[in-house]
């Protein structure tokens, strides 16, 4: 208020005074100081920026110490006591306690000898110098002795010498006692050196008794440290304190990772500084002032899988290689995440974390760690995604086949041209200049020839591998000529429509472009059209023919085979949501809706019996007029693969996996009847356009469009080409490639293609496009103008776990980049040789054939079977097929050869096999509907087999190709099928066991001690005694005793088993297949040796041997006469009178006893056994139903 | 422009300088979290001591059986001679005049009157004595047994024979060991709650017995005669359960007050639950691989 006055003055001044001076009267002083503040700000900003804005990190790391040490501060508090307690535990003290007494006994020693050493060294130190420098003189002089010129010159230097050794040195010697003190001696230089090397020696002497001395005392001190380490739970005191320590010092700064020949440079752990902690830190640890564990709290984790970190450490590997993103960049999550626009390799989200894996991985059919890849790929190859689209690696055999057909024919060209050489040099020798050129020629033409033969012998091979491949190949689906003779001609153009609709979860997708539920009446028709075009192309392109009739069989024999012989481990059974069962195959619920009878029967007895065989070379099937004509019979199998017409390879059997489980025909008609009884045959609408010839040629274009061919055999389109694209690189696709079509704007805002008033968030990536099509296979095709055969093809695949699946393909499409488009340098992609290479190929195999629907491949990895009901039961996990973990090992690799190509081991029938009367089975009846055979019937089955005609007139079906039973453990009911095999697929799968076990190849049998008599007779009473429980499980040959046997015959093991492995069952088979049947602890240790944990024969007193050792000697040398002995030794089973089938078990009590039993000689035994096992089979089939029913859990 | 404007002008920079590196700074500071937000265990909870109150009741009672009584099925021991054990018959259903034995009854759930803890959630200390399974004359004596968490399971075998023991346990290690006559017995102990763990016996495959693993001691085991009882039980509400290996289980709600002495039967029918192919069991997931080998 006080300036009001002057105020006044100022503008009374006005009227007067002169104009106001812009320069004085305006003052810029405001702007100047805006913009010198503005400066300011800019400049506080600047390096702000600097500090913070472009690193921040550096705060990131702030708020990882602080929340990491406050854990640690936390574990500290927590863990002392536990430390205090185990420090002050009996055991610790009294380790303790060792410790430190074998220390002092030792102490008075040691420390002289430290002592010793001391003085040693200073003495050393002294006399090193002058001992050096006098050597080094002589040293010098002894040169220019050799380099002299004149001998007087030499002389002259060798008296220098001589003078050198006998000067005399002054040292300060250090005194023995007291190395402080120092005594002043004089040494000519022999003495010099000598002192030099005695007191070195000496101090060598002394260091090897010091460690020598300390052996004890530092052993019991590793013990101590051993026991607290076992009985601590979490990290030491030390070792938190430790990390305490180090993060006090924490250098705020880059952590980088560089290694410049893979070109990585990651900075990633510049923020994830917890990944290589040696404490586990999870979100709750790291989480912040929330309740919730905040982005950082989820940044600063460990890594999750430290296994997989060991393997690819992250020196080598970096984190980018795996993960993706942008590993330099450091601004902003986002960029360091690689999110942002046009980086080629976005981290991968979680979900698809495992894509990362297959850059490198391809062609690992199984990776370990990976399970939604593998998943993935399983997905790929089973459900037939692989019918269309090619990926590399995945068309083994079609791949091979192609190269081998293409090296044999430029073979071809070779062979002939090197003849036509030949015979040019041939001809030129008589026109010679002189006999040195004429010979010269001759011998090339000679060589020429002699290469030819080298050639024809590679072509052979190349012959043979083709006609392995052909075995191998496999398809999808079933062979689509074969429609006439296996299905119900109105269901076809039903299933077409949809498959999903008849059967949830088939292979078979929807192929949406004609269900007929188009969206104008027009489209609706157009589809009805195509889908009856298609029909009556694949009805009138089949197999002419009948199937043999068939009787009846029995369902409630059918039911319990299907159950238990491991068809489920496959296929399964049951209404949609309730199937029960493996979904590696078809659900057979509806089976009996759409097929004959008589096709199913033929198809149980033998799935790869094929109708026609095909002529790759002629590309059509051949008939039984195409062999009349070179008067050759119509056989065509695994030995009749050569085509009568022109000796090319023929496709001789069925392309599908599924294996022969060698029935009975009788057994397959009771299948088949119980698969029949399960559904009613549906009324379909009448068919009879599929019978216009007219609708064929539209038929055969739209199956041609649609790619039909790729997982069907389909006539005339056997040599058909995939329709969809190649997926191999498909992951590195640029996003601009992908075509969003009318959707990229949808994508690029991340709105829901299906419903627009939705938020997605962004998905203009490949994870979004992949994943939308693969849900909606058309949505690319929404809203565009196109003619109906421009339109996209690709089914509508069903994917029962569907965000489970989809993840999974999707993180295999990801992956699959090529070698270009990966992040990883191909110098550190995985390419294993040796046995890593053997597993890597043998996956393929086991993959293939559902291997691990029935065994346990893999440590942790249980069998399909193994989950289902009737296996979960105590009874039931007994009856659970061999685990494999340690086949290799385990089994002599020629004897799982033989195996693998006959698992019932029918050729060594002989007297090794338990329950086989050779070739019984083999000569089996044709018998009609009951189970019993009379012996009548033989005669007239030996008829019809012995002519192996393809499906002879009189219905009588070939020849099982091996018995109807398991060769080793015939017990089972589980049946390990006949897989058919080629010596390549065996040979791969036999390497696979060996590398899985890591065993050499190839194997060199380990011989043997033969057992002297004495032991003989020792091994034999510890065999046979009360106390051992050996031959109460394990088959005998006793037909009474194996009734009820649930172990293989000893019999086989000494070609079957390998001796370090048997001795390991012994001690602890639990540990190498937990859950069997054989107990452990059935041996104890005593010293260095193993004995029998019970009490043993009397004449073992004086035995000083191992027990186990002894065993398995006498097992693996056991002969059919010990057997035999051992039988009738044997407290155990069936003394040889008429109870004998009566052993045991409840579901036996049905079981009567056949009088022939008793009989003696050898001809009737032979009798009674038959008898023996007629009755076996019917008590079997007790146990099968009574006991062994499914069961529900009735677990609380 | 007056100073008096200019000085407003350096004081309201300087504020918001001030106020925007009091901002910036102060992002980076980390809020202290509680230690005590962590140092709570975090793992699943041992859980509260039980302590008796003295009002401690019982819970008594017997398990009929209706229906027509199976018969007895006998078991054929000729496999082996030494388990001489005439008139064995298999345990499965065994009922005397109308009582089944071999029935395991215990508290599943509910909760204490006086602090309403749920007693599935208390802590009990194991008993010192062990729980002895016998082989005898090639069974298991007894055929169900109970045990608590932690007490010592001893398996005797008093034949002239060797057996072994296949103890099938989900939840706890399982194992399967050689007994041979006159050998020590075998001593476990199960660290978790698991019901109807499965006993068998390869070398004499009708030998069987459950062992019901339970965290308290309120169970029992009906005998011959059909009775159970389970004492010193805590006043409260339960959902206590009558299981039997083939015919199912029963739940009964049950309160037991202060010193009383409860009495809830139990029945079983013939038909109960038979074994069948149920098809509500779901398909076995995909497999998850652990790994194996090392490149």
């Amino acid at each position: 208020m006080a300036e009001t006055p002057d105020a006044d003055k100022i503008i009374k001044r006005e009227p007067d005074a002169p104009a106001p001076d812009p320069i004085t009267s305006r003052s810029t002083s405001s702007i100047l100081l805006v913009c010198a503040l503005l400066l300011t700000a800019v400049l506080a900003w600047a390096l702000y920026d600097e500090v913070y804005g472009q690193r921040p990190w550096k705060s990131v790391q702030q708020t990882f110490i602080q929340r990491y040490n406050r854990h640690l501060r936390i574990l500290k508090r927590r863990g002392n006591p536990t430390e205090k307690e185990v420090k002050e535990s009996a055991e610790y003290q009294q380790l303790d306690q060792e410790a430190k007494t074998a220390a002092a006994e030792v102490a008075p020693r040691k420390n002289e000898i430290v002592r010793r050493v001391k003085t040693i060294d200073a003495q050393l130190a002294a006399i090193a110098d002058p001992f050096q420098n006098a050597r080094g003189n002589i040293t010098l002089i002894n040169y220019r002795i050799e380099t002299a010129s004149s001998e007087s010159a030499k002389k002259n230097f060798r008296e220098n010498i001589d003078e050198i050794r006998g000067e005399r040195v002054e040292i300060d010697m250090p005194e023995d006692g007291n190395p402080e003190k120092t005594k002043e001696v004089e040494l000519t230089f022999p003495q010099i050196e000598k002192q030099y090397n005695d007191l070195k020696a000496e101090k060598a002497k002394l260091l090897t008794e010091q460690s020598e001395l300390l052996k004890e005392s530092s052993e019991l001190a590793k013990k101590r440290e051993e026991y607290l380490k076992d009985h601590l739970v979490g990290p030491s005191a030390q070792t938190i304190d430790a990390l305490l320590r180090k993060n006090e010092s924490f250098d705020f700064s880059m952590r980088q990772i560089n290694v410049t020949s893979e070109n990585v440079v990651d900075r990633c752990e510049t923020c994830h500084l917890g990944t290589r902690e040696p404490i586990e830190l999870t979100p709750a640890i790291m989480k912040g002032s929330r309740r919730t564990p905040d982005r950082l709290a989820r940044a600063f984790v460990s890594h999750p899988n430290k296994e997989l970190i060991q393997i690819h450490d992250p020196e080598r590997f970096g984190c980018s290689s795996c993960h993706g993103g942008n590993g330099r960049a450091t601004t902003d999550m986002e960029k360091a995440h690689g999110s942002n626009k046009h980086w080629l390799f976005p981290l991968h989200k979680k979900e698809n974390i495992e894509a990362g894996c297959q850059q490198c991985h391809t062609n690992d059919r199984v990776l370990d760690g990976a399970p939604t890849l593998t998943l993935g790929k399983d997905l790929f190859q089973q459900r037939g995604c692989v019918g269309c689209h090619r990926s590399e690696g995945f068309d083994r055999e079609a791949d091979a086949l192609a190269g081998s057909r293409q090296l044999t024919r430029q073979l071809q060209d070779e062979l002939l041209a090197n003849e036509r050489a030949s015979r040019q040099a041939s001809a030129e020798v008589a026109g010679a200049p002189d006999d040195a050129a004429a010979q010269k020629l001759l011998a090339r033409a000679e060589s020429l020839r002699v290469t030819n033969s080298q050639i024809e012998a590679r072509v052979e091979q190349l012959n043979t591998q083709a006609r392995y491949l052909m075995m191998d190949q496999k398809k999808v689906g079933p062979n689509l000529k074969d429609v006439r003779l296996k299905l119900r001609k109105e269901w076809i153009p039903e299933w077409l429509k949809n498959p999903q609709a008849f059967r949830p979860g088939t292979k078979m997708p929807t192929y949406w472009r004609i269900d007929g539920e188009g969206k104008n009446a027009r489209d609706r028709e157009r589809e009805e059209n195509e889908r009856k075009a298609i029909a009556a192309y694949l009805w009138q392109e089949s197999y002419e023919g009948k199937v043999p009739e068939q009787p009846q069989g029995n369902a409630a024999n059918g039911k319990m085979l299907f159950e238990t012989r491991g068809c489920m481990a496959c296929h399964s059974s049951g209404e949609p949501g309730g199937e029960v069962g493996g979904d590696f195959a078809a659900n057979l619920q509806r089976v009996g809706d759409k097929s004959n009878y008589e096709y199913i029967v033929r198809w149980i007895h033998d799935p790869r019996e094929r109708w026609a065989p095909y002529s790759p070379a002629l590309k059509r099937d051949l008939t039984r007029e195409d062999y009349a004509t070179r008067n050759k019979p119509y056989v065509f199998d695994a030995d009749h693969t050569k085509s009568p017409l022109d000796g090319s390879e023929l496709q001789v059997q069925n392309m599908t996996v599924m294996p022969n489980f060698r029935l009975e025909e009788q057994e397959t008609r009771d299948i088949a009847t119980y698969l029949f009884s399960l559904t009613n045959r549906t009324a379909y609408p009448e068919a009879s356009f599929m019978d216009d010839p007219n609708l064929k040629p539209e038929g055969l274009r739209l199956i041609k469009q649609y790619g039909c061919a790729g997982c069907h055999e389909i006539k005339g389109l056997e040599e058909e080409q995939r329709i969809g694209v190649e997926l191999t690189k498909e992951g590195a696709t640029p996003i601009e490639r992908l075509d969003f079509a009318l959707l990229t704007h949808d994508a690029e805002r991340g709105i829901d293609p299906h419903d627009p008033k939705k938020k997605t968030g962004v998905w203009y990536n490949r994870k979004g496009f992949f994943e939308n099509k693969l849900a909606t296979p058309w949505i690319y095709d929404e809203g565009k103008e196109k003619e109906p055969q421009d339109m996209l093809r690709m089914p509508q695949p069903f994917l029962n776990e569907e965000k489970k699946w989809r993840n999974a393909l999707t993180t295999f499409l990801l992956g699959s980049v090529g070698t270009e488009g990966a992040s990883v340098q191909p110098s550190l992609f995985y390419k294993p040789t040796d046995r890593q290479k053997d597993i890597q190929d043998g996956w393929w195999v086991v993959k293939k054939y559902n291997c691990m629907g029935c065994h346990t491949v893999q440590v942790g990895q249980p069998s399909m079977l193994a989950g289902l009901p009737l296996y979960t039961t105590p009874e039931g996990r007994a009856e659970l097929p061999p685990g494999l973990t340690t086949e290799g090992a385990r089994v002599d690799p020629t004897w799982l050869m033989s195996f693998l190509r006959d698992p019932s081991l029918s050729e060594k029938a002989g007297g090794t096999q338990p329950v086989a009367v050779a070739h019984e089975s083999a000569m089996k009846p044709q018998s009609s509907t009951t189970t019993n055979r009379s012996p009548q019937t033989t005669g007239t089955a030996q008829a019809t087999t012995n002519s192996p005609q393809n499906t002879s007139p009189t219905g009588a079906l070939k020849p099982q190709p091996g018995e109807n039973r398991n060769g080793v453990r015939s017990y089972l009911k589980a049946r390990m099928p006949t897989f058919n095999f080629s010596p390549n697929e065996l040979r791969t799968l036999v390497r696979f066991f060996l590398a899985v076990s890591s065993q050499q190849e190839p194997y060199i049998k380990e011989k043997l001690d033969p057992l002297t008599n004495e032991e003989r007779q020792l091994a034999r009473a510890l065999f046979t005694s009360q106390a051992a429980p050996c031959l109460k499980c394990h088959i005998t040959g006793d037909p009474g005793h194996d009734a009820t046997a649930s172990a293989p015959n000893f019999l086989q093991s000494g070609e079957r088993l390998k001796p370090g492995w048997t001795f390991r069952w012994l001690l602890d088979p639990q540990r190498i297949m937990p859950g069997t049947s054989m107990p452990s602890e059935l041996f104890k240790r005593d010293g260095e040796r193993w004995v029998f944990n019970g009490p043993v024969p009397e004449q073992f007193s004086s035995y000083e041997g191992d027990h186990a050792r002894l065993l398995v000697r006498y097992m693996l040398q056991l002969t059919p006469e010990e057997q035999r002995s051992t039988t009738t030794t044997s407290p155990a089973p069936s003394g040889g009178n008429g109870s004998k089938g009566q052993v045991a078990a409840t579901a036996h009590q049905g079981l009567k006893t056949s009088p022939a039993q008793t009989s003696g000689t050898r001809r009737n035994a032979r009798g009674a056994q038959r008898a023996s096992r007629g009755t076996e089979r019917r008590g079997r089939r007790q146990t099968q139903v009574s006991s062994l029913r499914l069961r529900r859990n009735v677990r609380a | 422009m007056s100073a008096k404007r200019a000085r407003f002008l350096i004081m309201l920079f300087a504020a918001l300088c001030l106020l925007s590196l009091a901002v910036a700074c102060g992002s980076d500071e980390e809020d202290d979290v509680a230690e005590d937000d962590e140092a709570a265990p975090t793992e699943a909870a041992t859980g509260v001591k039980y302590t008796p109150s003295g009002n401690e009741g019982s819970l008594a009672g017997s398990i009929a059986f209706e229906g027509a009584v199976p018969a007895p099925k006998p078991i054929s021991m000729d496999a082996d001679a030494a388990c001489s054990n005439p008139g064995a018959t298999i345990e499965d259903v065994v009922v005397k005049d109308g009582k089944l034995q071999n029935v395991f009854i215990y508290i599943k759930d509910g909760k204490l009157t006086d602090k309403g803890q749920n007693v599935a959630a208390l802590a009990f200390d194991p008993p010192s004595d062990a729980r002895v399974l016998d082989q005898k004359g090639c069974q298991y004596t007894p055929h169900v047994i109970g045990i608590q968490t932690g007490q010592k399971l001893s398996v005797t075998n008093s034949d002239q024979t060797a057996h072994n023991v296949n103890v099938q346990a989900k939840s706890n290690p399982q194992f399967n060991q050689s007994q041979p006559n006159n050998a020590a017995p075998i001593e476990k102990t199960f660290a978790r709650a698991e019901s109807l763990i499965p006993v068998k016996c390869n070398v004499h495959p009708w030998m069987k017995s459950f062992i019901n693993v339970m965290r308290h001691p309120f169970y029992a085991v009906s005998a011959g005669d059909g009775k159970f009882e389970i004492k010193n039980v805590p006043p409260g509400t339960y959902n206590v359960v009558a299981w039997h290996e083939k015919l199912g289980e029963k739940t009964q709600s049950v309160t037991v007050g202060a010193k009383e002495s409860k009495t809830q039967d139990f029945s079983f029918a013939a038909s109960g639950a038979t074994a069948s192919f149920s098809s509500s069991l779901e398909i076995q997931p995909a497999l998850d691989f652990p790994m194996i080998g090392k490149h």
